[in-house]
């Protein structure tokens, strides 16, 4: 009986994926079961992201309409979860490549410019004047980094930009318009007021449950 | 404002952690905490991504993960993580997971491999592998039994999968996704050191003053690393300079002081070039002191094909008049038919000049083995003769808008940076050299300069291989997951490797199979020909991976064989099965990963599986649990007539019956039992562990009942087994434990300290151990131990069988420039190469699945030059066929975007279901390390 029952669980998940290839699932499901049977009505296509048989080729991809906001319209994408990268709200044309000496992101994100530019443009938080690569020993020196410990953690507060962040694009990304592939069921848990427009990892929350081994001893 | 003890002690050892390392206090750190994370818990993770193998702090809050942030303490990454890495948080809540095995039926509830799935459960899935694997050993042994395993399995899935294929099924019919992009590399190692992976490590860039980027674009695939070198460039834009060797424009070029565009295949030339600059223009800078102590030259066969399939093969029969062959198209054939014989080409002439071939002969392929030998350094010199600068700027520019004169200045500067006193040069690649027709060759020549200018395995200096994937280095190569390795650097060719594995893993002499040929494009090429029945697409993509596509797929759905895919979503390997079987994602399970610096690290389950899915790990023992000895241990004919004894007698005297069961001998035994469920000690208090416990799911198992767990601790089972072989033999592992508490480690480890410089008296302790032996003085010693006494003779050949030894020595090679077997021509006229992008992991299982990275990059775009649309009647944006020999698909053209080729190449990526490309990509291969080129084949693109 257990396993009938898991079954039909596992029937009703299968409808609820695979929607549009099961309209006889439903009744199935209430229909007396033989030897556990259950009517295969998953279709190969209706399997992952592609939507179309495997044979043909004449099919149309998604098509890249990225948010077209104008830097500084003030339109801006909800951090993922607490701290995560913002993604980028406005169009990017011109601006990227990223180059020594060309990095037109910082004209109006660094924070003196967005505090005085006027056009709401996000700040670069403080985690990115922070440099946590220590500079005065272990692998510098061409010393071993298995005899450093947690409490030889790197915090040096930087007035520049830290030049490991200087990649702008390898975290934050524009966002084309238009329907996902498929739901993501991830439920973000902020844990400051603000967390959904702001960086808070900062101060103490930088060290914040780095030691996993004291803390579950 | 108060703050709480817990808080308190934090702030107060941040604060004496600034003090211990000689800085100031940042007043915020003084300031009270921010508001608490209360129900959050956060443990450490790897990242489940590329090879760079960065740590992750992970939050997990009511069973669910919530956030992912940098790790300040990860030496890899240091408080950064790319965009990937941050949205790991995400890649296991996609809407489509798997949760329960799905299988093709009729409406009878028999399997039918022409009908549509429906949910099965899990013991119903054993009962049909079971049945499908008994028949497959039944009607063509061991060799009919194949798995694609994964650089994506942690440690110890590959671990346990290769002990019941090898150990169990007595089948090598085991190979990982991982031949496709690192196999290049290790046959480099092997045939250069005489032992995988590389010498330096990470640490390599904050000490470097050049970094040379080889087919690598670095800036997108391994992007930290690249933030890295960023920051060491930024640190000093003057002195430290940083070269970009690509066959387009890509972000890579953008922090580059040097950027190079050269031909396909080229590569092989301008190592020659730099080589021979260094041999005939600057001999002194020659280190010949270190070269006469650690360096011996080497020479092998030119003409040994491309890795294609080769005539006679069942697939290839009949040979029709209209030049198709069997299940091969006569334009298929026209590049196949470079594998037996190809006619020299001008371009090659000159290069193949000391080998005795001019422009128009016929090269007849032969296969041609890992056979080498030693030669003299005066026909090493005859050999780089012809790389001339003229020479090599002719076949090697590779953008014909380009100044020939500004190319030569560039490759005369590239050249002078290496060989410059005082400078250090730390040489990457990843791809751009593996995925090659000669990536066997091209990796050993990236060594040759190096070691002359005696710049390897030095702080800062030296050639370093860049893995692609999260633990091809841990998994694929260390565990031995490949089709003819064992652990630790051991073949099962070697019949001392074989007895040593067998006695480990407690199974009687003789059951390991000693042939392993069915690397994974063997494997696909021999589902086509009938000889694999059964075959497990574990923890990779291999329908979707695999270039020439349309044949696998084909062989697959229309022949009789049964195919499984265990996977976490469903994707095209799944859609082409009989069987799906739901895995447990990274997070959901305890693994183990291993990075491109030799650096192991752990991680604890986080959270519990969704639905019915159980690990991989889980999966293959509960598989093993249906067949005994008397099942897989008997008798066997190979194709090649080669016997497999009947090892079922010593089995009986090893104490184990006819019915003995493969779970008991090779997962459940003594020496397993010892490993404790202890649940209230680090590592395993307060952590799930669904493998070795079960869990609150109440999963039914294979066997119907309720999944209870083994009952031991599996993961530090399998970790110590394995660890067990490379202790003591220069691949020492910690404990099982240590790895809780530490960022991982780079191997070998020894007494607890980890080494950061292979071969290098001063920093690895097997070196300095070899050394002193020797008494030679030497700084290095080249400890690897395969390909250590070598025949003597010429460019030509053998002149010597006489075998002399070269303990402790490395190996540079002579190896031409050839060109790959399809090059454009008049009707395909244009260089296709595929390969990632920053926000995708290889075929976007998971990261199309999240959000921000789908949105970020939706498509697969082709990538191409404004002219190239212009020539073709294209606009950008608009969708054009890109069409090879073997297929077609259709693509948005991109003129302006991140990838901008030169007017001779096109790129698409290969991440999108729906932008199938390996169904136009080409599966030549190196035929020595046998890893596909998928960044050379001939396209034509038109209008669609």
């Amino acid at each position: 009986m257990k396993i009938i029952s898991k079954i039909t669980i596992g029937l009703a998940t299968a409808t609820l994926l695979f929607v549009g290839c099961s309209e006889s699932a439903k009744s199935e499901a209430t229909a007396p079961v033989k030897k556990q049977v259950i009517k295969p009505t998953i279709n190969e296509n209706s399997l992952g992201l592609r939507k179309k048989t495997l044979y043909d080729e004449n099919l149309v991809p998604v098509k890249t309409n990225y948010n077209d906001g104008y830097t500084g319209s003030g339109f801006k994408i909800k951090r993922a979860f607490q701290d995560a990268p913002p993604m980028i709200p406005h169009d990017t044309t011109g601006l990227l490549p990223i180059k020594i000496g060309d990095n037109q992101c910082l004209s109006c994100h660094m924070p003196k410019a967005a505090a005085e530019g006027g056009i709401g443009a996000t700040p670069i938080p403080s985690s990115h004047f922070t440099n946590f690569r220590p500079t005065s020993s272990y692998a510098i020196k061409g010393e071993n980094t298995s005899s450093e410990k947690l409490a030889h953690v790197s915090i040096q507060k930087q007035d520049k930009l830290v030049g490991a962040r200087f990649n702008c694009s390898q975290c934050h990304a524009p966002q084309t318009k238009g329907a996902l592939n498929v739901e993501n069921n991830f439920e973000a848990d902020y844990t400051k007021k603000n967390g959904a427009s702001q960086s808070s990892w900062n101060g103490t929350k930088l060290m914040e449950g780095i030691n996993t081994f004291e803390s579950s001893k | 404002m108060s703050l709480s003890r817990r808080e308190f002690l934090k702030s107060s050892a941040a604060a004496s952690a600034a003090a211990a390392v000689g800085m100031s206090v940042p007043a915020e750190l003084e300031a009270a905490a921010t508001e608490a994370e209360g129900s959050w818990r956060w443990d450490k993770a790897a990242c489940r991504f590329c090879g760079t193998g960065c740590g992750i702090m992970m939050a997990t809050k009511n069973g669910k993960i919530v956030a992912v942030k940098g790790d300040p303490a990860h030496p890899v990454n240091r408080g950064l993580n790319c965009i990937k890495g941050y949205f790991n948080a995400k890649i296991m809540y996609g809407a489509d997971r798997l949760t329960t095995p799905l299988l093709r039926q009729d409406s009878n509830g028999n399997f039918d491999k022409k009908g549509k799935f429906a949910p099965v459960t899990w013991e119903r899935a054993f009962d049909e592998m079971e049945l499908n694997i008994r028949k497959a050993l039944k009607e063509k042994g061991p060799e009919g039994v194949a798995v694609f395993a994964s650089g994506q399995y942690t440690i110890m899935e590959g671990y346990a999968a290769q002990k019941m294929m090898k150990g169990g099924f007595r089948s090598n019919a085991i190979d990982p996704n991982a031949r496709h992009c690192m196999a290049s590399a290790v046959v480099g190692f092997y045939q250069t050191f005489g032992i995988d992976e590389p010498s330096g490590c990470y640490d390599d860039i904050e000490l470097t003053d050049t970094v040379v980027s080889w087919g690598s674009n670095m800036a997108e695939m391994h992007p930290i690393l690249w933030s890295r070198v960023t920051d060491r460039k930024l640190s000093d834009p003057d002195r430290v300079k940083v070269i970009n060797m690509s066959t387009y424009r890509h972000r890579t070029s953008d922090l580059a002081d040097i950027e190079i565009i050269f031909t396909p295949n080229s590569d092989l030339a301008m190592w020659n070039y730099i080589a021979r600059e260094i041999v005939y223009n600057n001999p002194d800078a020659i280190d010949w002191d270190f070269l006469k102590k650690n360096i011996i030259f080497a020479a092998s066969p030119v003409n040994m094909g491309y890795g294609l399939r080769r005539a006679g093969e069942k697939s290839l029969m009949p040979v029709r008049a209209d030049g198709s062959a069997g299940k091969y198209s006569a334009a298929e054939m026209e590049t196949i038919n470079h594998e037996m014989v190809h006619v020299v080409s001008e371009n090659e002439a000159p290069a193949l000049k000391p080998y005795g071939y001019k422009a128009g002969d016929k090269m007849v392929n032969k296969p041609a083995g890992l056979k080498h030998w030693e030669i003299s350094f005066e026909e090493y010199k005859k050999f780089l003769d012809p790389y001339t600068l003229d020479y090599v700027a002719k076949v090697s520019k590779g953008d014909p808008d380009e100044d020939i004169e500004e190319f030569k200045k560039k490759l005369q500067t590239l050249a002078d940076l290496y060989i410059e006193k005082g400078r250090k040069v730390v040489s990457f690649w990843t791809m751009g050299m593996n995925q090659h027709t000669r990536g066997t060759w091209v990796n050993t020549l990236s060594y040759n300069v190096h070691f002359m200018l005696n710049k390897q395995a030095l702080p800062g200096s030296g050639a370093f291989s860049l893995t692609g994937q999260p633990s091809a280095c841990g998994t694929a190569r260390e565990v031995g997951t490949f089709c003819h390795r064992l652990p630790a650097d051991m073949m099962v060719k070697n019949p001392k490797h074989r007895k040593h594995t067998e006695d480990g893993w407690k199974i009687p002499h003789g059951t390991l199979n000693p042939v392993g040929n069915q690397h994974i494009m063997k494997i696909h090429r021999d589902i086509e020909d009938g000889i694999v029945k059964f075959a497990w697409v574990n923890v990779c993509n291999a329908y979707q991976d695999s270039a020439s596509a349309t044949h696998w797929i084909k062989a697959a759905r229309e022949m009789d064989n049964f195919i499984v895919t265990s996977d976490g979503y469903p994707g095209i390997s799944a859609m082409v099965s009989d069987l799906v079987l739901p895995s447990a994602m990274i997070y959901e399970k305890w693994g183990a990963y291993g990075n491109a610096e030799r650096r192991s690290q752990h991680w604890r389950q986080q959270v519990l599986p969704v639905g019915d899915a159980m690990s991989d790990t889980w999966q293959w023992m509960e598989l093993s649990k249906r067949f005994t000895v008397k099942d897989v241990w008997g008798p066997y004919t190979l194709r090649n007539g080669k016997k497999l004894a009947d090892v079922r007698d010593a089995a009986h005297k090893m104490g184990y019956t006819d019915d003995t069961t493969m779970y008991e001998i090779l997962y459940a035994n003594e020496r397993a039992k010892q490993y404790k469920i202890d649940l209230n000690s680090f590592p395993q208090k307060g952590y799930d562990n669904s493998d070795c416990n079960g869990d609150s799911r109440n999963v039914t198992g294979g066997d119907g009942k309720v999944v209870k767990g083994c009952g031991f601790m599996v993961h530090e089972y399998l970790w110590e087994e394995y660890a067990s072989f490379g202790r003591g033999h220069g691949h020492d592992l910690a404990d099982f434990t240590t790895y809780h508490k530490v960022r991982g480690l780079k191997w070998p480890v020894v007494d607890g300290k980890e080494t950061q410089w292979r071969f290098n008296a001063k920093y690895d302790p097997y070196a300095a151990k070899a050394v002193a032996k020797s008494g030679n003085g030497s700084t290095h010693a080249f400890y690897g131990p395969l390909a250590k006494a070598l025949t003597q003779g010429n460019l030509m050949g053998i002149t010597d069988k006489k075998k002399k030894s070269l303990k402790n020595k490395a190996k540079i090679f002579a190896r031409p420039y050839m060109e790959p077997p399809e090059v454009p021509d008049k009707d395909y006229d244009t260089w296709l190469c595929t390969g990632r992008v920053l926000e995708h992991w290889h075929s976007g299982t998971m990261t199309m699945r999240v959000p921000e990275l789908f949105r970020a990059v939706p498509e697969a775009l082709c990538y191409m030059h404004p002219q190239t649309a212009k020539d073709k009647g294209l606009k950008q944006g608009e969708l054009c066929w890109v069409e090879s020999r073997r297929g077609r698909v259709k693509a948005h053209v991109e003129t302006r975007g991140r990838n901008r080729p030169p007017r001779s190449l096109v790129f698409v990526p290969w991440f999108d279901e729906k932008v199938f490309i390996n169904k136009v990509c080409l599966d030549a291969t190196c035929p020595q390390s046998k890893q596909t080129d998928y960044k050379k084949c001939a396209v034509r693109i038109y209008k669609a």
